[in-house]
Protein backbone atom coordinates (compact mmCIF):
# COMPACT_ATOMS: atom_id res chain seq x y z
CA UNK A 1 0.00 0.00 0.00
CA UNK A 2 1.39 3.53 -1.03
CA UNK A 3 2.40 5.84 1.23
CA UNK A 4 -0.27 9.01 2.10
CA UNK A 5 2.78 11.39 0.91
CA UNK A 6 2.26 9.16 -2.67
CA UNK A 7 -1.03 9.11 -2.70
CA UNK A 8 -1.24 12.87 -2.57
CA UNK A 9 1.35 13.91 -4.93
CA UNK A 10 -1.01 11.03 -7.36
CA UNK A 11 -4.39 13.42 -6.41
CA UNK A 12 -2.54 16.41 -7.07
CA UNK A 13 -0.83 15.26 -10.58
CA UNK A 14 -4.43 13.53 -11.33
CA UNK A 15 -6.16 17.18 -10.14
CA UNK A 16 -3.83 19.27 -12.57
CA UNK A 17 -4.12 16.92 -15.72
CA UNK A 18 -8.24 17.26 -15.35
CA UNK A 19 -8.11 21.08 -14.83
CA UNK A 20 -5.42 22.19 -16.88
CA UNK A 21 -6.24 19.25 -20.19
CA UNK A 22 -9.32 17.81 -19.94
CA UNK A 23 -12.08 20.58 -18.53
CA UNK A 24 -10.85 22.58 -21.26
CA UNK A 25 -12.26 20.28 -23.36
CA UNK A 26 -15.52 21.26 -22.24
CA UNK A 27 -15.60 24.99 -20.96
CA UNK A 28 -13.19 27.82 -21.22
CA UNK A 29 -9.86 27.17 -19.69
CA UNK A 30 -8.71 27.88 -16.11
CA UNK A 31 -6.83 30.98 -15.32
CA UNK A 32 -3.37 29.45 -13.80
CA UNK A 33 -4.09 31.35 -11.01
CA UNK A 34 -7.30 29.35 -10.08
CA UNK A 35 -5.73 26.14 -11.43
CA UNK A 36 -3.11 26.85 -8.57
CA UNK A 37 -6.09 27.81 -5.78
CA UNK A 38 -7.73 24.56 -6.37
CA UNK A 39 -4.58 22.41 -6.36
CA UNK A 40 -3.80 23.90 -2.87
CA UNK A 41 -6.97 23.44 -1.63
CA UNK A 42 -6.84 19.72 -2.77
CA UNK A 43 -3.60 19.76 -0.73
CA UNK A 44 -5.26 20.99 2.02
CA UNK A 45 -8.04 19.08 1.98
CA UNK A 46 -5.50 15.55 1.59
CA UNK A 47 -2.94 16.86 4.60
CA UNK A 48 -6.25 17.15 7.11
CA UNK A 49 -7.83 13.72 5.99
CA UNK A 50 -4.43 12.08 6.53
CA UNK A 51 -3.66 13.98 9.49
CA UNK A 52 -6.89 13.45 11.58
CA UNK A 53 -4.67 9.98 13.13
CA UNK A 54 -1.94 9.83 15.21
CA UNK A 55 -0.54 7.45 12.91
CA UNK A 56 -1.90 9.18 9.81
CA UNK A 57 0.14 12.38 10.80
CA UNK A 58 3.44 10.24 11.22
CA UNK A 59 2.49 8.17 8.32
CA UNK A 60 1.91 11.49 6.19
CA UNK A 61 4.65 14.11 8.09
CA UNK A 62 6.94 11.68 8.90
CA UNK A 63 8.85 11.62 5.41
CA UNK A 64 8.53 15.03 4.85
CA UNK A 65 10.79 15.92 8.57
CA UNK A 66 13.26 13.05 6.76
CA UNK A 67 13.57 14.77 3.94
CA UNK A 68 13.90 18.12 5.00
CA UNK A 69 16.56 17.18 8.13
CA UNK A 70 18.43 14.84 5.51
CA UNK A 71 18.30 12.49 8.12
CA UNK A 72 19.69 8.87 6.57
CA UNK A 73 19.78 10.18 3.54
CA UNK A 74 22.62 9.82 0.47
CA UNK A 75 23.14 9.79 -3.08
CA UNK A 76 19.63 10.82 -5.00
CA UNK A 77 17.57 12.09 -2.17
CA UNK A 78 20.82 14.17 -0.63
CA UNK A 79 20.99 15.44 -3.91
CA UNK A 80 17.13 16.71 -4.42
CA UNK A 81 17.33 17.93 -0.91
CA UNK A 82 19.99 20.46 -1.70
CA UNK A 83 18.13 21.04 -5.05
CA UNK A 84 15.14 21.78 -3.60
CA UNK A 85 16.72 23.66 -0.40
CA UNK A 86 18.81 25.95 -2.58
CA UNK A 87 15.75 26.55 -5.31
CA UNK A 88 13.30 27.71 -2.26
CA UNK A 89 15.41 30.94 -1.73
CA UNK A 90 15.75 31.22 -5.25
CA UNK A 91 12.05 31.00 -6.11
CA UNK A 92 11.08 33.68 -3.27
CA UNK A 93 13.51 36.01 -4.80
CA UNK A 94 12.44 35.51 -8.45
CA UNK A 95 8.95 36.25 -7.12
CA UNK A 96 9.69 39.15 -5.30
CA UNK A 97 11.76 40.35 -8.55
CA UNK A 98 8.95 39.47 -10.80
CA UNK A 99 5.75 41.03 -8.11
CA UNK A 100 7.78 44.39 -7.84
CA UNK A 101 9.72 44.90 -11.42
CA UNK A 102 8.13 47.54 -13.10
CA UNK A 103 5.53 45.81 -15.92
CA UNK A 104 3.23 46.65 -19.25
CA UNK A 105 0.49 45.14 -17.70
CA UNK A 106 -2.31 47.67 -16.70
CA UNK A 107 -3.91 47.43 -13.39
CA UNK A 108 -6.91 44.46 -13.43
CA UNK A 109 -10.38 46.01 -14.08
CA UNK A 110 -12.56 43.45 -13.66
CA UNK A 111 -15.93 44.33 -16.09
CA UNK A 112 -19.21 42.35 -14.94
CA UNK A 113 -20.96 41.67 -18.23
CA UNK A 114 -24.17 41.29 -17.16
CA UNK A 115 -24.97 44.18 -14.62
CA UNK A 116 -28.38 44.23 -13.04
CA UNK A 117 -30.21 46.38 -14.91
CA UNK A 118 -32.71 49.75 -13.54
CA UNK A 119 -35.66 49.47 -12.02
CA UNK A 120 -38.11 50.34 -14.90
CA UNK A 121 -36.27 47.82 -17.18
CA UNK A 122 -37.07 44.99 -14.66
CA UNK A 123 -39.74 42.50 -16.06
CA UNK A 124 -41.22 44.14 -19.69
CA UNK A 125 -42.60 41.84 -21.85
CA UNK A 126 -42.16 42.04 -25.75
CA UNK A 127 -45.55 43.90 -26.27
CA UNK A 128 -45.88 42.47 -29.70
CA UNK A 129 -46.33 38.53 -30.81
CA UNK A 130 -43.83 36.45 -32.06
CA UNK A 131 -45.42 36.23 -35.27
CA UNK A 132 -43.00 35.35 -38.40
CA UNK A 133 -43.56 38.81 -40.13
CA UNK A 134 -42.55 40.59 -36.99
CA UNK A 135 -39.61 38.49 -36.28
CA UNK A 136 -38.68 38.70 -40.20
CA UNK A 137 -38.88 42.31 -39.58
CA UNK A 138 -36.57 42.24 -36.94
CA UNK A 139 -34.00 40.43 -38.41
CA UNK A 140 -34.22 42.68 -41.34
CA UNK A 141 -33.53 44.99 -38.63
CA UNK A 142 -30.92 43.73 -37.05
CA UNK A 143 -29.07 43.37 -40.31
CA UNK A 144 -29.32 47.02 -41.31
CA UNK A 145 -28.17 48.10 -37.61
CA UNK A 146 -26.51 45.37 -35.55
CA UNK A 147 -24.76 43.36 -37.55
CA UNK A 148 -21.74 45.12 -38.26
CA UNK A 149 -20.61 44.29 -35.13
CA UNK A 150 -22.69 41.44 -34.05
CA UNK A 151 -22.32 39.84 -37.35
CA UNK A 152 -24.57 38.17 -39.89
CA UNK A 153 -24.69 34.75 -38.25
CA UNK A 154 -25.63 36.33 -34.90
CA UNK A 155 -21.26 35.22 -34.07
CA UNK A 156 -20.07 38.65 -32.67
CA UNK A 157 -17.24 38.21 -35.65
CA UNK A 158 -19.11 41.42 -38.06
CA UNK A 159 -16.85 43.29 -39.78
CA UNK A 160 -16.27 46.62 -37.23
CA UNK A 161 -16.00 44.00 -34.18
CA UNK A 162 -12.15 43.62 -34.59
CA UNK A 163 -11.16 46.88 -33.11
CA UNK A 164 -13.32 46.77 -29.99
CA UNK A 165 -12.55 45.91 -26.58
CA UNK A 166 -14.67 44.55 -25.11
CA UNK A 167 -15.50 42.60 -28.33
CA UNK A 168 -19.41 42.79 -29.37
CA UNK A 169 -21.49 39.72 -27.87
CA UNK A 170 -21.81 36.67 -29.61
CA UNK A 171 -25.82 35.54 -29.30
CA UNK A 172 -24.92 32.11 -30.81
CA UNK A 173 -23.10 31.55 -27.56
CA UNK A 174 -25.55 29.93 -24.94
CA UNK A 175 -24.09 31.82 -22.17
CA UNK A 176 -25.37 35.50 -23.68
CA UNK A 177 -28.71 36.10 -24.89
CA UNK A 178 -30.35 32.70 -23.75
CA UNK A 179 -29.18 33.60 -19.95
CA UNK A 180 -31.33 37.23 -20.51
CA UNK A 181 -34.88 38.07 -20.51
CA UNK A 182 -36.25 39.99 -23.76
CA UNK A 183 -36.56 43.06 -20.89
CA UNK A 184 -32.63 43.07 -20.44
CA UNK A 185 -32.18 43.11 -23.93
CA UNK A 186 -34.71 45.94 -24.86
CA UNK A 187 -32.69 48.15 -21.73
CA UNK A 188 -29.00 47.43 -23.29
CA UNK A 189 -30.23 47.87 -26.87
CA UNK A 190 -32.36 51.57 -26.11
CA UNK A 191 -29.72 52.84 -23.81
CA UNK A 192 -26.34 51.65 -25.51
CA UNK A 193 -23.01 51.02 -23.89
CA UNK A 194 -23.10 54.30 -21.71
CA UNK A 195 -26.10 53.23 -20.11
CA UNK A 196 -24.21 50.81 -18.05
CA UNK A 197 -23.04 51.03 -14.39
CA UNK A 198 -19.83 51.73 -13.30
CA UNK A 199 -19.16 48.01 -12.74
CA UNK A 200 -20.25 47.57 -16.67
CA UNK A 201 -17.74 49.84 -17.64
CA UNK A 202 -19.87 52.01 -19.65
CA UNK A 203 -16.44 54.45 -20.75
CA UNK A 204 -15.03 51.45 -22.96
CA UNK A 205 -18.43 50.34 -24.73
CA UNK A 206 -19.27 50.74 -28.16
CA UNK A 207 -22.69 49.99 -28.25
CA UNK A 208 -25.22 52.84 -29.21
CA UNK A 209 -27.48 54.79 -27.20
CA UNK A 210 -29.82 53.12 -29.92
CA UNK A 211 -32.82 55.20 -28.49
CA UNK A 212 -32.22 58.45 -30.11
CA UNK A 213 -32.55 56.87 -33.40
CA UNK A 214 -34.48 53.33 -33.39
CA UNK A 215 -38.73 54.09 -32.23
CA UNK A 216 -39.22 51.09 -29.30
CA UNK A 217 -41.32 48.89 -31.74
CA UNK A 218 -38.09 48.70 -33.41
CA UNK A 219 -35.90 47.21 -30.92
CA UNK A 220 -38.65 45.05 -29.64
CA UNK A 221 -38.75 43.07 -33.28
CA UNK A 222 -34.96 43.63 -33.35
CA UNK A 223 -35.08 41.06 -30.07
CA UNK A 224 -37.12 38.43 -31.62
CA UNK A 225 -35.47 38.53 -34.76
CA UNK A 226 -31.86 38.02 -32.82
CA UNK A 227 -32.90 35.53 -30.74
CA UNK A 228 -34.83 33.18 -33.61
CA UNK A 229 -31.32 34.07 -35.72
CA UNK A 230 -29.40 32.72 -33.30
CA UNK A 231 -31.19 29.76 -32.76
CA UNK A 232 -31.85 30.83 -28.96
CA UNK A 233 -35.05 31.40 -26.65
CA UNK A 234 -35.04 33.89 -23.91
CA UNK A 235 -35.27 33.19 -20.00
CA UNK A 236 -38.16 33.19 -18.47
CA UNK A 237 -39.47 32.91 -15.33
CA UNK A 238 -42.12 30.95 -16.40
CA UNK A 239 -41.91 27.14 -15.33
CA UNK A 240 -40.63 24.67 -17.93
CA UNK A 241 -43.14 22.35 -19.00
CA UNK B 1 7.70 14.58 17.34
CA UNK B 2 4.87 16.67 18.46
CA UNK B 3 2.16 17.57 16.48
CA UNK B 4 3.04 21.32 17.28
CA UNK B 5 6.00 20.34 15.23
CA UNK B 6 4.04 18.49 12.48
CA UNK B 7 2.21 21.59 12.22
CA UNK B 8 4.81 23.49 11.48
CA UNK B 9 6.40 21.17 8.83
CA UNK B 10 3.05 21.11 7.11
CA UNK B 11 2.98 24.62 6.95
CA UNK B 12 6.64 24.77 5.60
CA UNK B 13 6.28 22.41 3.27
CA UNK B 14 2.85 24.16 2.33
CA UNK B 15 4.92 27.50 1.75
CA UNK B 16 7.20 25.69 -0.63
CA UNK B 17 4.45 24.29 -3.13
CA UNK B 18 2.89 27.36 -3.17
CA UNK B 19 6.22 29.09 -3.48
CA UNK B 20 7.14 26.99 -6.90
CA UNK B 21 3.30 26.59 -7.91
CA UNK B 22 2.44 30.11 -8.21
CA UNK B 23 6.19 30.70 -10.26
CA UNK B 24 5.34 28.05 -12.68
CA UNK B 25 1.66 29.22 -12.80
CA UNK B 26 2.14 32.89 -13.14
CA UNK B 27 3.07 32.76 -16.49
CA UNK B 28 0.24 31.20 -18.42
CA UNK B 29 -2.86 33.34 -17.33
CA UNK B 30 -5.79 33.82 -20.19
CA UNK B 31 -4.96 36.47 -23.02
CA UNK B 32 -6.62 39.56 -22.53
CA UNK B 33 -10.47 40.06 -23.70
CA UNK B 34 -9.41 41.21 -27.58
CA UNK B 35 -7.62 38.21 -27.91
CA UNK B 36 -5.27 39.52 -29.99
CA UNK B 37 -2.95 42.27 -30.42
CA UNK B 38 -1.39 44.74 -27.60
CA UNK B 39 -3.08 46.01 -24.42
CA UNK B 40 -0.61 48.61 -23.17
CA UNK B 41 2.14 50.91 -24.80
CA UNK B 42 5.38 51.70 -22.80
CA UNK B 43 6.76 55.25 -23.23
CA UNK B 44 10.49 53.84 -23.35
CA UNK B 45 12.96 55.85 -21.20
CA UNK B 46 15.81 57.57 -22.69
CA UNK B 47 18.84 59.79 -22.01
CA UNK B 48 19.14 60.84 -25.91
CA UNK B 49 17.45 63.54 -27.40
CA UNK B 50 14.19 62.79 -28.50
CA UNK B 51 12.98 62.47 -32.16
CA UNK B 52 9.88 64.37 -31.56
CA UNK B 53 10.22 66.10 -35.16
CA UNK B 54 11.09 63.15 -37.16
CA UNK B 55 8.90 60.08 -37.67
CA UNK B 56 11.62 58.36 -39.61
CA UNK B 57 14.52 58.80 -37.11
CA UNK B 58 16.34 55.20 -36.52
CA UNK B 59 15.61 55.23 -33.04
CA UNK B 60 12.05 54.50 -34.00
CA UNK B 61 13.27 51.40 -35.42
CA UNK B 62 14.86 49.91 -31.86
CA UNK B 63 11.34 49.84 -30.37
CA UNK B 64 9.05 47.24 -30.51
CA UNK B 65 5.99 48.69 -31.44
CA UNK B 66 2.51 47.74 -29.50
CA UNK B 67 -0.21 47.33 -32.45
CA UNK B 68 -3.87 47.86 -32.19
CA UNK B 69 -6.81 46.74 -34.58
CA UNK B 70 -9.49 49.84 -35.11
CA UNK B 71 -12.97 49.56 -36.08
CA UNK B 72 -15.12 51.37 -38.63
CA UNK B 73 -16.76 54.09 -36.08
CA UNK B 74 -20.52 52.70 -35.94
CA UNK B 75 -21.14 54.28 -32.61
CA UNK B 76 -22.79 57.47 -33.24
CA UNK B 77 -24.46 58.48 -36.69
CA UNK B 78 -22.67 59.77 -39.35
CA UNK B 79 -21.71 56.17 -39.13
CA UNK B 80 -19.04 54.49 -41.40
CA UNK B 81 -18.80 50.44 -42.73
CA UNK B 82 -15.61 50.33 -43.80
CA UNK B 83 -12.05 52.53 -43.35
CA UNK B 84 -8.89 52.22 -45.13
CA UNK B 85 -6.69 52.40 -41.37
CA UNK B 86 -7.01 48.67 -40.25
CA UNK B 87 -4.41 48.73 -37.30
CA UNK B 88 -1.93 51.02 -35.78
CA UNK B 89 1.81 50.75 -34.31
CA UNK B 90 2.30 52.55 -31.71
CA UNK B 91 6.33 53.27 -30.30
CA UNK B 92 7.14 55.79 -27.91
CA UNK B 93 9.68 57.62 -25.49
CA UNK B 94 10.11 59.86 -22.89
CA UNK B 95 13.32 61.79 -21.08
CA UNK B 96 11.48 62.68 -18.04
CA UNK B 97 10.56 65.98 -19.18
CA UNK B 98 9.28 65.29 -22.79
CA UNK B 99 7.50 62.80 -24.95
CA UNK B 100 7.26 61.55 -28.02
CA UNK B 101 4.58 59.04 -29.69
CA UNK B 102 4.60 57.42 -33.19
CA UNK B 103 1.84 56.02 -34.83
CA UNK B 104 2.62 53.93 -38.14
CA UNK B 105 -0.01 53.04 -39.87
CA UNK B 106 -1.37 51.89 -43.73
CA UNK B 107 -2.70 54.08 -46.08
CA UNK B 108 -2.53 53.54 -50.09
CA UNK B 109 -2.60 56.77 -50.74
CA UNK B 110 -1.07 60.48 -49.36
CA UNK B 111 -3.56 62.83 -49.69
CA UNK B 112 -4.13 66.28 -47.77
CA UNK B 113 -7.48 65.72 -45.48
CA UNK B 114 -5.19 62.52 -44.02
CA UNK B 115 -5.35 62.81 -40.31
CA UNK B 116 -4.53 60.97 -37.02
CA UNK B 117 -5.62 61.78 -33.42
CA UNK B 118 -5.14 60.66 -30.36
CA UNK B 119 -7.02 60.84 -27.18
CA UNK B 120 -6.54 60.78 -23.41
CA UNK B 121 -8.51 60.58 -20.38
CA UNK B 122 -8.38 63.74 -18.50
CA UNK B 123 -8.48 63.41 -14.70
CA UNK B 124 -10.13 61.27 -12.06
CA UNK B 125 -13.16 60.66 -13.89
CA UNK B 126 -13.40 57.79 -16.65
CA UNK B 127 -14.23 59.85 -20.04
CA UNK B 128 -16.27 57.57 -22.54
CA UNK B 129 -14.11 56.84 -25.63
CA UNK B 130 -16.53 58.61 -28.13
CA UNK B 131 -15.30 62.19 -27.07
CA UNK B 132 -16.23 61.56 -22.86
CA UNK B 133 -19.95 61.92 -23.94
CA UNK B 134 -22.35 61.91 -21.33
CA UNK B 135 -22.74 58.34 -19.51
CA UNK B 136 -26.01 57.70 -17.64
CA UNK B 137 -24.79 56.00 -14.75
CA UNK B 138 -21.28 56.96 -14.34
CA UNK B 139 -19.84 60.59 -13.95
CA UNK B 140 -17.59 60.87 -16.90
CA UNK B 141 -14.64 63.51 -17.32
CA UNK B 142 -13.08 65.54 -20.50
CA UNK B 143 -10.93 64.11 -23.09
CA UNK B 144 -7.73 65.69 -24.21
CA UNK B 145 -7.39 64.78 -28.34
CA UNK B 146 -4.28 65.25 -30.35
CA UNK B 147 -5.50 66.24 -34.00
CA UNK B 148 -2.64 65.83 -36.68
CA UNK B 149 -3.78 66.62 -40.40
CA UNK B 150 -1.63 66.15 -43.21
CA UNK B 151 -2.61 70.07 -44.92
CA UNK B 152 -1.24 71.57 -42.22
CA UNK B 153 1.16 69.51 -41.01
CA UNK B 154 0.86 70.18 -37.17
CA UNK B 155 -0.78 69.39 -34.06
CA UNK B 156 -3.91 71.36 -32.61
CA UNK B 157 -4.51 69.71 -28.92
CA UNK B 158 -8.07 69.92 -28.28
CA UNK B 159 -10.96 69.15 -25.43
CA UNK B 160 -14.31 67.50 -25.41
CA UNK B 161 -16.87 66.13 -22.80
CA UNK B 162 -20.14 65.07 -24.84
CA UNK B 163 -20.59 64.97 -28.67
CA UNK B 164 -20.50 68.76 -30.08
CA UNK B 165 -18.04 69.95 -27.17
CA UNK B 166 -14.83 69.33 -29.89
CA UNK B 167 -13.15 72.41 -29.11
CA UNK B 168 -9.23 73.27 -29.43
CA UNK B 169 -7.97 74.50 -26.11
CA UNK B 170 -6.59 77.73 -25.78
CA UNK B 171 -3.19 76.77 -24.79
CA UNK B 172 -1.51 74.46 -27.33
CA UNK B 173 1.49 72.59 -26.12
CA UNK B 174 1.57 70.15 -28.49
CA UNK B 175 3.18 69.22 -32.06
CA UNK B 176 3.19 66.93 -34.74
CA UNK B 177 4.66 66.16 -38.12
CA UNK B 178 3.74 63.33 -40.33
CA UNK B 179 6.14 61.22 -43.15
CA UNK B 180 4.06 59.28 -46.25
CA UNK B 181 6.08 56.84 -47.71
CA UNK B 182 5.08 53.58 -50.12
CA UNK B 183 1.68 53.39 -48.47
CA UNK B 184 3.07 53.65 -44.76
CA UNK B 185 2.27 57.17 -43.05
CA UNK B 186 4.58 57.65 -39.99
CA UNK B 187 3.07 60.24 -37.48
CA UNK B 188 4.88 61.61 -34.66
CA UNK B 189 3.34 63.68 -31.87
CA UNK B 190 5.41 64.96 -28.90
CA UNK B 191 4.86 67.08 -25.65
CA UNK B 192 6.17 67.79 -21.79
CA UNK B 193 4.81 65.19 -19.77
CA UNK B 194 3.38 67.93 -17.54
CA UNK B 195 1.80 71.30 -18.21
CA UNK B 196 -0.01 74.01 -16.81
CA UNK B 197 -3.02 73.27 -18.48
CA UNK B 198 -6.17 71.75 -16.40
CA UNK B 199 -7.26 70.60 -19.80
CA UNK B 200 -4.30 68.87 -20.66
CA UNK B 201 -3.43 65.21 -19.81
CA UNK B 202 -0.75 64.40 -17.66
CA UNK B 203 1.64 62.03 -18.00
CA UNK B 204 3.75 60.72 -14.63
CA UNK B 205 6.02 58.37 -15.06
CA UNK B 206 4.74 55.15 -13.58
CA UNK B 207 1.32 55.68 -13.77
CA UNK B 208 -1.55 54.42 -16.57
CA UNK B 209 -3.03 56.69 -18.26
CA UNK B 210 -6.23 55.74 -21.28
CA UNK B 211 -5.79 56.35 -24.65
CA UNK B 212 -7.51 55.64 -27.77
CA UNK B 213 -7.08 56.78 -30.87
CA UNK B 214 -8.91 57.66 -34.69
CA UNK B 215 -7.64 57.57 -38.11
CA UNK B 216 -8.87 59.74 -41.14
CA UNK B 217 -8.21 58.60 -45.37
CA UNK B 218 -8.65 62.02 -46.54
CA UNK B 219 -8.95 60.65 -50.31
CA UNK B 220 -10.66 61.68 -52.70
CA UNK B 221 -13.59 59.49 -54.15
CA UNK B 222 -16.68 60.90 -56.33
CA UNK B 223 -15.65 64.56 -55.32
CA UNK B 224 -15.55 64.14 -51.64
CA UNK B 225 -13.31 63.07 -49.19
CA UNK B 226 -13.61 59.23 -48.15
CA UNK B 227 -13.43 59.76 -44.29
CA UNK B 228 -14.21 63.00 -42.65
CA UNK B 229 -15.75 64.17 -39.20
CA UNK B 230 -17.23 60.69 -37.45
CA UNK B 231 -16.22 59.08 -40.28
CA UNK B 232 -13.68 57.52 -38.88
CA UNK B 233 -11.20 54.20 -38.11
CA UNK B 234 -11.27 54.18 -34.13
CA UNK B 235 -9.97 52.09 -31.29
CA UNK B 236 -11.64 52.01 -27.76
CA UNK B 237 -9.52 52.39 -24.69
CA UNK B 238 -6.25 50.90 -24.19
CA UNK B 239 -3.28 51.95 -21.72
CA UNK B 240 -0.38 53.94 -21.72
CA UNK B 241 2.40 54.11 -19.27
CA UNK B 242 5.50 56.44 -19.25
CA UNK B 243 8.19 54.11 -18.20
CA UNK B 244 9.37 55.12 -14.35
CA UNK B 245 13.37 56.14 -13.52
CA UNK B 246 14.71 52.37 -12.26
CA UNK B 247 14.18 51.74 -8.56
CA UNK B 248 17.71 49.90 -7.49
CA UNK B 249 15.86 49.15 -3.98
CA UNK B 250 14.04 46.47 -5.94
CA UNK B 251 17.24 44.22 -5.82
CA UNK B 252 17.51 45.11 -2.09
CA UNK B 253 14.03 43.48 -1.42
CA UNK B 254 15.12 40.52 -3.77
CA UNK B 255 18.45 40.04 -1.94
CA UNK B 256 15.59 40.26 1.71
CA UNK B 257 13.17 37.80 0.17
CA UNK B 258 16.06 35.02 -0.45
CA UNK B 259 17.58 35.79 3.18
CA UNK B 260 14.38 35.05 4.55
CA UNK B 261 13.31 32.07 2.51
CA UNK B 262 16.73 30.61 3.74
CA UNK B 263 15.83 31.54 7.14
CA UNK B 264 13.39 30.07 6.97
CA UNK B 265 14.74 26.69 5.98
CA UNK B 266 17.28 26.60 8.45
CA UNK B 267 14.92 27.53 11.29
CA UNK B 268 12.56 24.50 10.22
CA UNK B 269 15.21 22.34 9.87
CA UNK B 270 16.65 23.35 13.43
CA UNK B 271 12.85 22.91 15.04
CA UNK B 272 12.54 19.72 13.43
CA UNK B 273 16.31 17.73 14.41
CA UNK B 274 14.96 19.54 18.15
CA UNK B 275 12.02 17.84 17.97
CA UNK B 276 13.42 14.69 17.00
CA UNK B 277 15.94 14.51 19.81
CA UNK B 278 13.33 15.88 22.04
Amino acid sequence: MKSPLVKTAILLAGMYVLLKFILPLFTAPLPASLIFLYLALTFAAAAIFYTMSGAGLEDFMGPIGRFLTGEGQTGLAGTARLLVFALFPVLVGWQTYTKMAPSDVPPAENRTIHPAPPGEFVGLANPFPRTQENIMMGQGLYAAFCSPCHGANFDGKGPAAVGFNPPPANFSDPGTIAQLQESYLFWRIKKGGVGLPVEGMPWKSAMPRWEKELPDEWIWKIIMGEYAGAGQAPRTWEEEE
Amino acid sequence: MGREKFFKIALGAMVMVAGFSASWASADDPAPENGTGSVSIRLHLTEEALPGDNPNAAVWDTIQPSEFRLAPQVHWPDRIQEVTVQSVKVRGMHNGEELAILLEYDDPSEDDADAAAIEFMVGDHKAHFAHGQEMLQVEGGPVNIWYWKKAADGAVDMSAKGFQTLRPQQNQNVSATGAWQEGVWRVVFSRRLHTEDANDVQITPGEWTNVAFAFWDGQIVDGTVKEQGSQKAVSSWWYLRAEPTPDNSLYGYVVLGIAIAAGFEWLLVRKIRRGNTA
